[in-house]
């Protein structure tokens, strides 16, 4: 435990200015729970976490994906890298997010990365299942005209099973999505940007600080849902569709 | 070139290739029999050649070594002449139309970019691709509304006939057809074989056609190949050969003890001799129709209108009349198309309980009298021409 408070300690720093805020409310005093006057005049100081906190989750779940779609097309052919890279996955993912910023800090460093790897290390479980989930339930007959009528293997899988593959993708993206957004609210432990270092960067006891964050990443991770949502209405309209 | 030609190669202007199988065996491994072995068999251009045979004969292994969606273990497939193995499969498959019972649209593309998927793999350019899913969505009696829809907005039969059209879309000299029909509930089927034929007939495309159902394979066949376990032919010949001669007892088993009714369904109307019958027009003396009925072959006058369409048959209380009435007591029902398979008819009659119905013409005009009596002559003289060719018909060997 000595070595936590010794990470947390630098975070843990106190901004003059956040208490200077503080005393000229008799809200901020009382810790109230919520102070309007004192967030309309402090809204300011959270825009840069937040834009840190969507670069964050994008960065990491763009490289996840990637990662992800890349084993799940390497395994679709050869079976046997399936079981142990589920398996993979799947341990990546049981690592407590905190062990796994230590783990890392003397690889990497404290910084962003540090987050970035760890964040992106927990959305491949997610991710990987459902991309191999999806194309395991392309239709066999599909598959067969879709060869049958002369597409190779790599024509199959781009122009046949991935878009047919799309809604449980992109079902697994909205998922790990909106789970980073909450698991990055820590990368503040790996000295990484984000909200995380105003909940618990600046002070985790002010009610209104933590509304204002909490309540931002929530919005971000509607937001991303929604994007993700209105995606899926582009990338596969043909589930839309009523039969005539 | 691009629309003109693809227009002209909807006519059927594109070679239509010759297939031979030479001693072709698959052995998959682990398995203890081969699936197909030392198969035989010469497909000419331009004909549908149906494998038919029980499940597990090896007919559909047979037809996937074609375009190698199983490759043979020995011997050789040609088409047109050259090896399927001359040519990377993705390449040869290009060149085969490819239709299955389950049809396999893609559920994310639209009706016109289904179609278009086999010219959009050889690179023709997007407008050519659109322009031949159109002309094709026409050749099936398909709306072109359809062509933005996707394919869970289809019915089934509308589906096989965009897995049909599919398989056209680069003209391909040879189809390969899967039970095709084999998913589609018997009205429609009937509807979708009556239409490929009548395609075919335009088209005239080189097609193995794989069926377990041995009258599709009758109704669809130039030629059928009865296939029993291991691939073997244990007859190839026309339907009307099969049907006359069957080769061994496994054949006339598979073909069935109604063979003799099968073999109505192989015959138009207009392929025997009608009768005639007297004809009586509308306002003339019934006492020169009464004459006309002595010794007649048809014992009852049928009235016909001014263009000698029929109007019905007059029966003994019209003709006490003195005149020949404009709507007969009789009516002419059933009505029958000279066009009509023979089989069709004969029910026709049956369930109207009728001996005689008018044939007409395209036009409506009549062309003579179909009779149950001609059908049962029919029937019996058949047993002379199975005398006749059961020598010829049997395979050597």
């Amino acid at each position: 435990m000595g070595s936590l408070a010794h990470v947390l300690a630098p975070l843990a720093q106190i901004d003059d200015s956040f208490f200077k805020d503080r005393s000229e409310s008799d809200c901020i005093s009382d810790n109230g729970t919520f102070c309007a006057s004192w967030a309309v005049d402090n809204i300011d100081r959270y825009i840069g976490p937040a834009l840190e906190h969507i670069v964050l989750v994008a960065v990491s779940v763009v490289a996840g994906f990637a990662i992800a779609l890349a084993l799940a097309v390497l395994s679709h052919r050869r079976r046997w890298l399936m079981p142990p890279l589920t398996a993979a996955t799947g341990i990546l993912y049981t690592i407590p997010s905190i062990a796994f910023f230590f783990l890392l800090l003397p690889i990497t460093g404290r910084g962003n990365l540090t987050a970035v790897i760890a964040l992106t290390a927990y959305t491949l479980q997610i991710l990987y299942r459902n991309i191999i989930a999806g194309l395991a339930n392309v239709p066999a007959e599909t598959k067969d005209a879709g060869r049958g009528m002369g597409m190779s293997d790599r024509q199959l899988m781009w122009r046949v099973e991935i878009p047919l593959a799309m809604p449980e993708i992109i079902a697994g993206l909205r998922i790990a999505t909106v789970s980073t957004v909450a698991i990055a609210t820590l990368a503040v432990f790996a000295g990484g940007d984000g909200l995380g270092s105003e909940l618990v960067g600046s002070n985790i006891t002010f009610k209104t600080g933590v509304i204002i964050a909490g309540g931002m990443a929530i919005i971000i991770a509607i937001t991303f849902d929604l994007l993700l949502v209105l995606a899926q209405r582009l990338l596969a309209p043909w589930r839309k569709v009523r039969p005539v | 070139m691009g629309e003109a030609e693809s227009i002209a190669t909807a006519e059927g202007s594109a070679q239509a290739l010759p297939v031979s199988f030479d001693a072709v065996t698959k052995r998959y491994a682990g398995a203890e029999q081969a699936a197909v072995d030392g198969l035989s068999l010469e497909v000419g251009a331009g004909e549908i050649c149906v494998l038919v045979g029980p499940s597990g004969c090896g007919k559909t292994t047979a037809m996937r070594m074609v375009n190698r969606m199983v490759e043979m273990t020995e011997g050789d497939i040609r088409v047109g002449g050259t090896s399927v193995r001359d040519r990377t499969p993705a390449e040869l498959r290009r060149e085969i139309g490819y239709v299955i019972q389950q049809i396999g649209l893609f559920p994310h593309r639209t009706i016109a970019d289904n179609i278009a998927t086999v010219p959009g793999l050889l690179g023709w350019p997007a407008e050519r691709s659109v322009a031949r899913a159109s002309e094709l969505l026409s050749l099936i009696g398909l709306d072109p509304e359809l062509a933005d829809r996707y394919p869970s907005q289809l019915s089934g039969g509308q589906q096989q006939r965009v897995g049909v059209a599919r398989a056209l879309a680069a003209d391909p000299g040879l189809m390969l057809m899967d039970e095709p029909f084999g998913a589609v509930d018997p009205i429609n089927r009937e509807r979708l074989q009556n239409e490929f034929l009548r395609l075919q007939a335009e088209l005239r495309k080189t097609i193995l056609f794989v069926t377990h159902d041995i009258d599709e394979a009758i109704k669809m066949g130039d030629r059928i190949a009865v296939l029993q376990q291991g691939g073997k032919v244990a007859q190839y010949a026309t339907p009307a050969e099969l049907l006359m001669a069957p080769a061994d007892d496994f054949v006339e088993d598979f073909v069935g003890a109604d063979r003799a009714l099968k073999r109505l369904a192989l015959l138009r109307v207009a392929d025997i001799d009608l009768w005639e019958a007297p004809l009586a027009h509308v306002g003339q003396a019934t006492t020169e129709v009464r004459a006309k009925l002595e010794g007649a072959e048809v014992p009852h006058a049928l009235v016909v209108d001014s263009d000698r369409r029929p109007l019905g048959w007059l029966s003994d209380a019209d003709l006490r009349n003195d005149l020949v009435p404009a709507r007969p007591d009789v009516a002419a029902d059933p009505i029958i198309d000279r066009d009509d398979v023979m089989r069709d008819a004969l029910s026709d009659l049956l369930q109207a309980e009728t001996q005689y119905g008018p044939v007409v013409d395209r036009d409506g005009r009549i062309a003579g009298i179909l009779s149950v009596e001609i059908i049962s002559e029919f029937l019996s003289s058949r047993d002379a021409l199975e005398e006749e060719h059961e020598a010829v018909d049997r395979p050597l060997g």
